[in-house]
């Protein structure tokens, strides 16, 4: 359970130092993918809905303390999105690669249509399709491809922690 | 301790996930309140996380440079060759083109001197700062830099890249600091024609940015303004140095109010590609005061 906290709080830290700093190298049609979302999803996919929103308040406080002007904000939007995902663990299968990736794009698809209502609607700004076309589009397909390789990673770290639960039982 | 969990299979506390869910819900919107209505209090969690986190991702930035520069490397020899061909043309040009200048040089300085304009931009003092990270969510206009306090910034100080403004100073740490840029939605910059010094409004819009424009209003209708016309900043803002270049007017109209012209503005900077900058580090409170006693020589 320890290392699994450990683990949770540097892969946390890992994937959003690698979100905002390779921005300048990797990022495609001014959007880079959300490493995070990716994160919170896979874990709500293989260990169901309380670690995962508990990831996603990680996630989405490390966001807020760096470039938020309130704390609190992005912690809600990843959990509500982890609260999701996490109902698919039900479903959960090792060798179920589409799945997550499916629920990726589902969940980047409720955090953009959420970060519309707050960022967007609340301030005035209505125009719609250029969010859609501009940002959320581009923001998907690009989260997607990067799951497809990182959700990988994430279950092999998953298969090797696995190890130590059943040592610690 | 031991014996007990050898005893008996260890318990599993059953939660419910909507009580977690509900409850995390609630946690998070005390913290917006609370750090909405004191902000100070979250500032030192905020410093050491950004503290942790700046040269990290200064290393990883590095990384994903030196990467982008390999494939670069391999892939663009032959331009490169052809490049330097023509900059060297350029450099003869420049060269030239140079010494003119500096003959202009003395006769500017002179005029300067008459016109007291002792204390224009290539004057201020500069730090050089590198970008090291960019809001995850694209389109908000701000990142991060990798220079903090200890190097001596100050909140609302100007950054510059370039010749062009890039935007101000709005939140400092140890070793990083934020910076919100022109483009942004919040970022209004009280602006100037250099011609004729008409003042006006510069509003960031980082959806008319797409096309390469940011917004300027609230222009006086006597105003005889044309495309092309240079807005610099003004000597009535309050956070801005006068007299930095902000960028090029063009698409010059009537206001829907009709009480006052707009127009649209390319800023001299690329935003898009932008990786350093410059801040200056005398902040417009000083600047007045300095100027005061200049006034006050003279």
């Amino acid at each position: 359970m320890i290392i699994r906290a450990i683990t949770l709080i540097f892969g946390t830290f890992i994937l959003y130092v690698l979100q905002t700093g390779l921005f300048s190298s990797f990022s495609l049609a001014g959007v880079v993918p959300d490493l995070l979302m990716i994160l919170v999803v896979s874990t709500g996919y293989m260990h169901g809905r309380i670690r995962a929103m508990i990831t996603g308040l990680l996630c989405g406080f490390f966001i807020d303390c760096c470039y938020g002007n309130v704390i609190g904000v992005f912690p809600i939007f990843y959990i509500i999105v982890g609260n999701f995902s996490g109902f698919a663990n039900k479903i959960y299968d090792d060798e179920d690669h589409m799945t997550p990736i499916l629920l990726t794009a589902a969940g980047e698809l409720l955090y953009n249509i959420m970060f519309f209502i707050v960022f967007y609607l609340l301030q005035g700004r209505t125009n719609l399709s250029f969010y859609i076309y501009r940002i959320t589009i581009p923001k998907i397909v690009y989260t997607v491809l990067v799951s497809i390789i990182l959700y990988r990673i994430l279950r092999l770290i998953n298969n090797f922690l696995l190890r130590f639960d059943k040592t610690e039982e | 301790m031991k014996p007990k969990i050898k005893n008996k299979p260890r318990k599993k506390i059953v939660i419910n996930p909507k009580i977690v869910f509900w409850g995390l819900t609630v946690f998070c919107v005390i913290l917006i309140v609370v750090s909405y209505r004191f902000s100070e209090v979250f500032s030192p969690v905020k410093n050491v996380i950004g503290s942790v986190v700046a040269p990290m991702q200064k290393g990883i930035n590095d990384l994903g440079d030196y990467f982008e520069n390999k494939a670069e490397h391999f892939s663009n020899m032959d331009k490169l060759i052809e490049e330097n061909r023509e900059l060297r043309e350029q450099i003869d040009d420049l060269k030239n083109t140079n010494q003119i200048l500096n003959q202009e040089k003395y006769e500017l300085s002179y005029y300067r001197e008459l016109y007291n304009l002792d204390a224009l931009y290539d004057q201020y003092d500069k730090v050089a700062a590198k970008v090291i990270s960019k809001d995850p969510n694209s389109y908000s206009g701000e990142f991060i830099i990798d220079k903090g306090e200890n190097d001596g910034i100050l909140k609302d100080m100007n950054v510059l890249a370039g010749n062009g403004l890039v935007g101000i100073v709005t939140e400092t740490g140890s070793n990083w600091a934020r910076i919100r840029t022109i483009i942004d939605d919040a970022s209004k910059v009280s602006g100037m024609f250099l011609k004729t010094s008409d003042t006006c409004i510069v509003s960031g819009d980082l959806e008319l940015i797409d096309k390469g424009y940011i917004n300027v209003s609230q222009i006086s209708l006597n105003a005889q303004i044309y495309d092309n016309y240079e807005v610099v900043t003004s000597y009535i803002s309050d956070k801005y140095l006068p007299g930095i270049l902000v960028g090029y007017v063009s698409d010059i109209g009537v206001d829907p109010t009709k009480l006052s012209q707009q127009c649209k503005l390319t800023p001299v900077v690329d935003f898009e590609h932008i990786d350093a900058v410059l801040i200056i580090t005398q902040l417009r409170e000083q600047y007045d005061g300095i100027s005061e006693v200049f006034r006050s020589d003279n």
